[in-house]
């Protein structure tokens, strides 16, 4: 954990939809330019966490601090103001949109400026994207369509960037792509990135620090590493 | 209490016992008697504390809103158990009303033929009429239904809202059919020969002796006393249906349709069967109006107007409970003719404002309408009476994705 | 509204055992769209020739296509509106011809307290026509915020369901009505009663009034111009982001109350320019708007919901349609060809000539 204080603090988060409680007192911090992985079996609520942070869903219980906003009653498109984006897992794209246009809303919040050369920025960070950059997102493959999902929540500039389990349903060289950017994306003081995963062996590697949610509570916390190495965690969550 | 006051309450008995068996909870050995006697007390006490003025005007008031609350029931076995938006409502009730018309009365003759025409006149009985209405109404239903019950919910309000719009275009229209833009008249009244003098001829002397202060003025008790009947029939009908497999099936179709698809059931036929239920009834509530109002056209039946009166009614009362959709009726019917006094009075108000508003006033019931509907939208969307047992949260979307 | 959506494409893979795979769909797709256009032209075909076995001229069918196609930017006007709400807010918004007759009225009144100024020739309106379309389209596009603060977002906020919000537009079109009717009457009005409106004799033996023209000409330029703003501006983008995911256009820091809000406006303006439009074309008459409803959704259905420029092709299209039955139906049946028309559409062709697929 950094020396000063936290970059995102969850603080004994409960939440949840109608009659059921999915969140039973979650507490969470992320530093600035840390890697923090999620890990946990299905129906943990590590979506539901995400949503919440993001200001989907709003607590029943506890607080979310933002640098040291209080976001806990705030909408998403005000915590988006404040340098925090979100990868959703699933329906990420703009599909009627084309690829320019899916970036250029990432940045909607950017009036005029400099919005060529952040869509520039983008198409550095994946080549791929400007060579199909007047393609509808909807005609194009799941890692293009991650690729778009990722570089419109970086159009920003974020300090905070959130992703749901952003190898779903990839190929795995198409995974390891995708993590290596992600890794890259953090390098050198970049945005700090809170990561849900089912891959909980990859995303750990590459996380500073990872916890590990279970029936609505944090389980485990450590570094990526000490939690890789957990016994118990392994048996339970690692499939070894 | 005079005799014709006695004969006159004599009719309302048996709809009161209907309306307490409705109201009073408990085990059937308990309420049937309980039922008895609250309804002959009720009757005779009315009859007995009633001008006759107020107790006619009482009674057509109800026999209108039992036609609605038919209607409602129609709309409901729809909406409420199957989840079907129909916004066509007035087309199905003007099916009924022509059909009917038409196999009730007789072909015009004479003087009359010149001005009136009709495509067929069948002079057949009352409840061969009302039958026939709820049969032809149910074919339209079942035609519809084919190419519209598999869109979606949206397409399919648009779609109703539009076939009734065509029945209408149509009656008003086709000359030959139902007598076009005129209105047919001499709709017959079902045994209306009760209140001749003197009466039908089949009729025990005690009976008819017993009828014979009360004149055709009077016959709205017995129509009163007939709607009731058929009201109750479609009402205990109805809650058999849904109570029954086909109804539990009707509910999960509804609320699940991926998952009754998936064990096996064809969703399709089963929103068909569902949609022609509601037309027959639909059907039969236009006969029976036709036949109270005696003389029809076409602009009886305003698609918006006929239709969307009776969705106020049962959203007011409560979507998917058959209780409510007979309460609805009575509360906005009783709004309904009730706010045209409020708007009467303030008739010399208005015409402060603009000399022309007094003779519009009548808009502003429609004004009252919409924004009753609105509030109930916006404030207690599952109306009055609530679903009995609610298999899902059908009203409200779930908030999980 | 998304779950309804996947609900159907699920059904229909089910009861298509040999539905092809997601590719080759959407191949199959475009070939369908483009056949079907081929029936929609069809079928305009079979009108001429059904016109022409009861007696009309060539001639005679030549102006009522091109009426038709007058009419079609009438309904062009109010179906591109309606495609937006229906597009961003997914429910079909009944109040949508309301909004047309508001406009016509609305324009009446303001030319009411204007002076009257000689016709602008060849056309049969002056100077205070243009001025009060031009006042008409703010108030109208008021009156649909109005609606939308009152009735629609508090439903939003409760995530309530789409026929919750049909029935509310239902409640609104009635309310609007009566307030028209208590204003106005049910009587007949004209912008310019008893002004001569002569035809222009064209060539081909085609006869087309000035004003029809005009009618026609700004109805382009304004869909023209609500093309430019979805494809070029920022809020366009945002309202199409919007209707394609509104979820999304949440988290990537939209404000999606503003869309919507723009979205009123722009469609209110829209149907406010088409009611006058139609006033002048005809009469001013409390119902207009609810006559035109059903063409207009059929314009908007054909042409695929969300698509503006598939709301214009499939409003030519029915207002042809509607001109030439006359030539061989009941004029009164307009509105039944146009729902007849619909319904074939929603059979074969249910996204319509240029509905995205979806997800």
């Amino acid at each position: 954990m950094g020396d000063s204080m936290p970059l995102l603090k969850v603080d004994s988060v409960s939440a949840g939809y109608g009659d059921s409680e999915i969140l039973r007192g979650v507490s969470i911090e992320v530093g600035k330019s840390e890697i923090v992985s999620i890990i946990g079996p299905n129906g943990a609520g590590k979506s539901t966490l995400m949503k919440t942070i993001f200001g989907l869903l709003h607590p029943r219980q506890g607080s979310i601090h933002f640098g040291d906003t209080d976001i806990s009653r705030h909408t998403p498109y005000q915590i988006v103001g404040l340098g925090m984006c979100y990868v959703p897992q699933v329906a990420n794209v703009f599909t009627d949109l084309t690829v320019e246009e899916n970036l250029e809303m990432g940045a909607f919040l950017l009036k005029g400026g400099n919005m060529e050369e952040r869509k520039e920025r983008i198409y550095e960070l994946f080549p791929r994207l400007k060579e199909r950059r007047r393609q509808r997102a909807g005609k194009m493959s799941g890692g293009e369509r991650q690729m778009v999902a990722m570089g419109s929540a970086l159009m920003l500039d974020p300090t905070l960037v959130m992703m749901d389990e952003p190898s779903a349903g990839l190929s795995p060289k198409m995974v390891e792509m995708i993590f290596e950017r992600i890794a890259h994306i953090n390098r050198d003081g970049g945005p700090a990135i809170l990561i849900v995963e089912q891959n909980a062996q990859l995303s750990l590697q590459m996380a500073h620090r990872g916890y590990v949610l279970a029936s609505g509570e944090n389980r485990f916390e450590g570094t990526g590493q000490d939690l890789l190495n957990d016994p118990e965690v392994g048996r339970l969550y690692l499939g070894g | 209490m005079d005799h014709a006051q006695l004969a006159r309450a004599s009719f309302i008995v048996i709809p009161l016992i209907l309306l307490a068996l409705l109201i009073i909870p408990g085990r059937r050995a308990v309420r049937l008697p309980l039922a008895i006697i609250a309804g002959v007390v009720v009757a005779f006490g009315l009859g007995a504390m009633m001008a006759t003025g107020n107790f006619t005007y009482m009674i057509s008031f109800s026999t209108m809103a039992m036609i609605y609350a038919i209607l409602s029931l129609g709309l409901n076995s729809q909406w409420g158990l199957s989840g079907h938006v129909n916004f066509g409502v007035a087309g199905f009730f003007a099916v009924g009303a022509f059909t009917s018309a038409l196999v009730t009365t007789t072909m015009p003759t004479g003087a009359l033929a010149a001005y009136s025409q009709q495509a067929f006149g069948l002079g057949q009985p009352f409840l061969v009429g009302v039958l026939a209405a709820g049969i032809v109404s149910a074919i339209v239903g079942y035609l519809v239904s084919i190419p519209v019950l598999r869109l979606r919910t949206d397409f399919l309000a648009i779609a109703t809202l539009g076939i009734a719009e065509i029945i209408r275009l149509i009656f008003q229209n086709e000359r030959w059919l139902a007598n076009g833009p005129q209105p047919l008249r001499g709709i017959p009244q079902p045994l209306g020969c009760l209140f001749d003098d003197p009466a039908c001829s089949w009729l025990p002397a005690p009976v008819a002796a017993f009828l014979q202060p009360l004149g055709p003025r009077d016959y709205i008790f017995f129509y009163f006393l007939l709607v009731a009947i058929i009201l109750a029939v479609i009402y205990v009908a109805l809650e058999r249906i849904s109570r029954s497999p086909w109804g539990r099936v009707q509910r999960a179709v509804r609320d699940e349709e991926n998952s009754a698809a998936m064990s096996g059931k064809p969703v399709t036929f089963f929103r068909i069967q569902s949609f022609v239920v509601g037309s027959f009834i639909m059907g039969v509530g236009g006969a029976i109006y036709a036949h109270y109002v005696v003389s029809i056209d076409y602009s009886h039946f305003n698609p918006l107007f006929a239709t969307f009166i009776v969705w106020v009614m049962l959203m007011l009362g409560g979507s998917g409970n058959n209780k409510g959709a007979i309460l609805g009726p009575f509360v906005v019917w009783a709004v309904w003719t009730g706010t045209q006094s409020v708007v009467d009075l303030m008739a010399p108000v208005l015409s402060l404002i603009s000399p022309d508003l007094p003779s519009r006033s009548a808009y502003f019931r429609w004004m009252l309408v919409a924004i009753l509907l609105a509030a109930i939208v916006l404030y207690r969307p599952e109306g009055i009476i609530r679903e009995r047992k609610r298999v899902s949260d059908f009203m409200k979307r779930t908030g999980k994705d | 509204m998304s779950m309804e959506k996947s609900a159907v494409s699920e059904e229909d893979v089910s009861s298509d055992p040999s539905a092809p795979k997601p590719a080759a769909r959407r191949g199959l797709a475009l070939q369908n769209r483009s056949t079907f256009a081929g029936v929609l032209v069809l079928i305009l075909v079979l009108f001429w020739v059904l016109g022409l076995l009861k007696g009309a001229s060539a001639g005679d069918l030549l102006s009522m296509t091109i009426w038709g196609v007058m009419l079609g930017g009438i309904i062009a006007l109010g179906a591109i509106g309606l495609t937006l709400v229906y597009g961003v807010l997914k429910f079909p918004n009944f109040a949508h011809g309301a909004f047309l007759t508001i406009g016509a009225y609305s324009a009446f009144a303001i030319m009411q307290m204007l002076p009257q100024g000689p016709a602008l020739k060849p056309f049969s309106f002056g100077w205070e026509m243009i001025a009060a379309i031009i006042l008409a389209l703010p108030i109208v596009a008021v009156v649909a915020l109005i609606l939308d603060r009152v009735l629609f977002y508090p439903l939003r906020k409760r995530g309530a369901s789409l026929v919750l919000f049909a029935m509310a537009s239902l409640a609104g079109t009635f309310f609007l009505r009566s307030v028209i009717y208590l204003i106005w009457g049910s009587d007949f009005h004209f912008f310019y009663p008893g002004r001569p409106n002569p035809a222009l004799h064209l060539p081909l033996g085609i006869r087309v009034q000035a004003d029809q023209i005009f009618v026609f000409v700004l109805a382009i330029v304004l869909v023209g111009l609500v093309y430019l703003l979805l494809e070029r501006s920022r809020m366009g983008k945002a309202m199409r982001a919007t209707a394609n995911n509104p979820d999304l256009a949440q988290v990537r820091g939209i404000n999606t109350e503003r869309v919507i809000a723009w979205t009123w406006v722009i469609g209110g303006a829209l149907a406010a320019a088409g009611g006058v439009m139609y006033g002048l074309a005809s009469q001013l008459r409390p119902e207009m708007g609810f006559f035109l409803l059903l063409p207009i959704f059929a314009a908007a259905i054909m042409g695929g919901v969300g698509s503006p420029i598939g709301a214009l092709v499939g409003a030519i299209i029915i207002g042809i349609a509607q001109q030439l039955s006359a030539s061989f139906l009941n004029p009164a049946y307009g509105p039944a060809v146009a729902f007849a028309l619909m319904i074939l559409v929603l059979v074969v062709q249910p996204q319509g000539l240029f509905g995205q697929s979806g997800k």
